[in-house]
């Protein structure tokens, strides 16, 4: 059930879920040897193409790559522009002389991974399309939250924020669905979908969305830059709205509520400072959980084997 | 040259198919009833089981010359329509320079007489450019016999300015046509705001950002006294808009294309572009809303905004790709296999949407199957088949989702004057 492309969740089906949530633990705990490489991936060549600018995301996957023992490629391509000028096809024709097995492609286009997923050999993993997907970002939250629920079925998981915009909330709410979690939207009218997902409680009031009794809150990060019409008042306004305020925080302190963050955290805005030092902050958990999730996907793909043919369906 | 159309039935604006023959001579329609014996000299075309019917008219296509002749010029685009059973069309000024000036228009007319069998009938730009800040070149264009003024791509977005157009073109006899849109609702004009737009992750375009456009458009037209005619209209307020217009006698035309009756927005699926067009496909319920209105006469005419664009063009990511498909080829028959066979309406609507009242809005007269008439027809087979090959299309693009589909129904004959375009056996 391998696949050439890794590039959604929504594609994915639960046992190939299940499968690589199994597939990471091994390589976490691989972490904590002084060795921390396996020969896996020896010999074969991964290609990073960052269009957008990443330090986590961009990093996580060169210490995955290279934990596997494969050689990583950094194209350093322009941050800011799309690929003007010179077409997908272009591109992938250059890329396809580079004999890339895996492209690791973010880019500000949703859609853009799956362009080029359909014309190439190589296996192409999206580390975050535009508003689309982020779908390693969605492994990495379902592998965390099942270091602190081994059976997530049935916990509640609050998604507060720019839901409109954000990659990761599409993807890690879509992923924790699939695994039986209950999933909330918090966030401004202006910034969650209307016509959204099914099967999803949403909220307009941090205090109602506290009272239904998450298990875990997590905050997305606000954007500014991918606001092109404003769609709040100002930071304060939604910190004081939207945030985990001091107040906000003793009570959910007090519940013992876990809170998780794709990162990077704008303080005094998702959450105040307190929340950073909090013992059921998983935000760091996350980080590192990121390496095994990514060394899972990797070690999953196989490269190659159609002609470029897109493989989304394998029922 | 005389020919005998024999057994098949024939189709008109009003009315159900009707048998008969039809006897052309010299591309005049001399004689139209049932068993006509053939002159001598005359060679008789047996068309047993197919419809004889006016030959299809668009009037809104894009042949991109000058300028983008990689997606499109004027012999293949002209060559498209003949295909689909089209003898004549409108072209649209969005190309690059802009039609927006006689010289242009004098250009592109003499290079249609040129390479086109069909004629070849050209809009003109509103503003120099479509740049929408200065009026084009509208007396000289006129005198090259255009009448329909239009920055089809873009609406004018100065209400003012377009008032002023309007009220300027009118009395020289001319009117408009809005592409509809607020600029500042539709964002990358990708496709509609909704599930969709949600799940892809792209900025959606709203209706209301169509609808808004088209209702100030009809507004500024009935303040400036003007004919305006709504292109693409895509949704079922938009419609609505349309007939609570109409209903109070303003002078207001629309159309719809095949594209917006047949596909939604949920045909994207993983972002394929053959599905990105301007205005977006929007959602199921649209389509049956826009049939009906079809039906019921809100849209007075059929067409299919032929937007060619290379496959390169369209193999970049769903954002960046150009918005557009063609349709010259695919409409007659893709109506034919979606509504006709069904029995959702019959040929009479597609004579009357796509033949007759385009035609009227451009100031031809139409082209019935009535004896004295000029032969200008087509025989269809709804029996036959098309598959939308590649090879099988003459234009320079195949940005279809109908490529390498088989529908029900075949063009198998065009006939205009004396001349016989298209026929296969």
């Amino acid at each position: 059930m391998a696949r050439k492309d890794f590039l959604d969740i929504a594609s994915l089906t639960r046992e190939e879920v299940d499968h690589l949530l199994d597939q990471a633990t091994p390589f976490k705990e691989l972490f904590t040897r002084s060795v921390k490489k396996v020969p896996a991936l020896k010999g074969k060549s991964v290609l990073t193409l960052f269009y957008e600018p990443s330090t986590r995301t961009h990093s996580s996957f060169e210490v995955a790559a290279k934990r596997l023992s494969a050689d990583v490629i950094d194209l350093d391509v322009p941050h800011s522009s799309a690929v003007k000028g010179e077409t997908v096809k272009d591109t992938v024709d250059t890329l396809q002389a580079m004999r890339a097995d895996y492209i690791v492609v973010r880019h500000k286009m949703s859609g853009l991974p799956q362009a080029i997923a359909r014309q190439t050999k190589a296996s192409v993993i999206n580390a975050g399309d535009g508003a689309h997907a982020h779908p390693t970002q969605a492994l990495l939250d379902a592998f965390t939250l099942k270091e602190v629920f081994p059976s997530p079925a049935g916990k509640k998981v609050l998604i507060v924020g720019d839901i409109l915009h954000s990659r990761v909330a599409r993807s890690t709410s879509n992923l924790f669905l699939k695994l039986g979690v209950e999933v909330g939207f918090l966030g401004p009218g202006s910034l969650v979908p209307k016509l959204g997902p099914a099967g999803i409680t949403r909220f307009t009031d941090f205090e109602e969305a506290l009272k239904w009794g998450p298990d875990v809150v997590y905050l997305l990060r606000v954007q500014m830059e991918r606001q092109d019409v404003p769609s709040f008042p100002g930071l304060q306004e939604y910190h004081r709205v939207y945030g985990v305020t001091q107040e906000r925080f003793k009570q959910i302190q007090g519940e013992g509520t876990y809170i998780m963050h794709p990162g990077p955290v704008n303080r005094g805005v998702e959450l105040c400072h307190e929340v950073m030092d909090y013992e059921h902050s998983l935000i760091n958990q996350q980080v590192e959980n990121g390496i095994a999730a990514r060394m899972a996907v990797l070690y999953w793909l196989k490269p190659g084997t159609s002609e470029g043919e897109p493989q989304h369906e394998t029922d | 040259m005389s020919l005998l159309f024999k057994g098949g039935k024939i189709a008109a604006e009003e009315g159900p198919l009707v048998p008969g023959d039809v006897l052309v001579v010299d591309g005049v329609i001399t004689a139209v009833g049932k068993k006509l014996e053939a002159p001598k000299g005359v060679r008789v075309v047996d068309v047993t089981g197919r419809i004889v019917a006016p030959a299809m008219f668009d009037s809104h296509v894009h042949f991109r010359e000058p300028g983008q002749e990689h997606k499109e010029d004027l012999a293949h685009g002209s060559e498209a329509a003949i295909n689909g059973g089209v003898t004549g069309v409108v072209m649209m000024p969005n190309t690059n320079p802009a039609i927006d000036s006689a010289g242009v228009v004098r250009t592109l007319l003499d290079k249609a007489a040129e390479v086109s069998r069909i004629p070849v009938y050209t809009s003109g730009c509103i503003t120099k450019g479509r740049a929408g800040t200065e009026l084009a070149g509208i007396d000289g264009m006129r005198k090259l016999g255009v009448t329909m003024l239009t920055d089809d791509g873009d609406p004018v977005v100065d209400p003012a300015l377009l008032k002023n157009a309007m009220e300027y073109a009118t009395p020289f006899g001319m009117f408009f046509a809005s592409h509809c849109e607020v600029p500042e609702l539709a964002g990358p004009r990708a496709l509609n705001e909704g599930k969709v737009s949600y799940e892809l992750g792209i900025k959606g375009s709203p209706a209301c950002s169509e609808e808004i456009c088209m209702d100030r458009d009809i507004r500024l037209a009935h303040a400036a006294g003007a004919h305006v005619h709504i292109q693409h209209v895509s949704s079922a307020l938009g419609m609505e808009t349309i007939r609570w217009w109409k209903e109070r006698g303003v002078r207001v035309t629309a159309e719809v294309s095949p594209h917006h009756l047949i596909f939604n927005e949920d045909d994207i699926g993983d972002y394929d572009t053959h599905y990105k067009m301007n205005p977006p496909l929007r959602t199921e319920e649209d389509n049956a809303a826009l049939l009906a209105g079809l039906k019921e006469g809100v849209f007075d005419l059929i067409a299919t905004d032929h937007a060619p664009h290379s496959e390169f063009e369209k193999s970049q990511d769903f954002v960046t790709a150009p918005n557009g498909i063609t349709g010259l080829e695919s409409a007659l028959v893709s109506l034919f296999d979606r509504f006709v066979v069904p029995g959702e309406f019959g040929w009479d609507l597609l004579v009357k949407r796509y033949s007759a009242e385009p035609r009227r809005m451009m100031g031809l007269p139409a082209v019935p199957i009535e004896e004295g008439k000029p032969a200008e027809l087509i025989v269809f087979d709804p029996a036959g088949e098309t598959t939308f090959t590649r090879e099988f299309m003459k234009s320079k693009s195949a940005n279809t989702p109908f490529l390498d589909q088989t529908l029900k129904g075949s063009v198998d004959l065009v006939l205009l004057g004396n001349e016989i375009l298209l026929e296969r056996d």
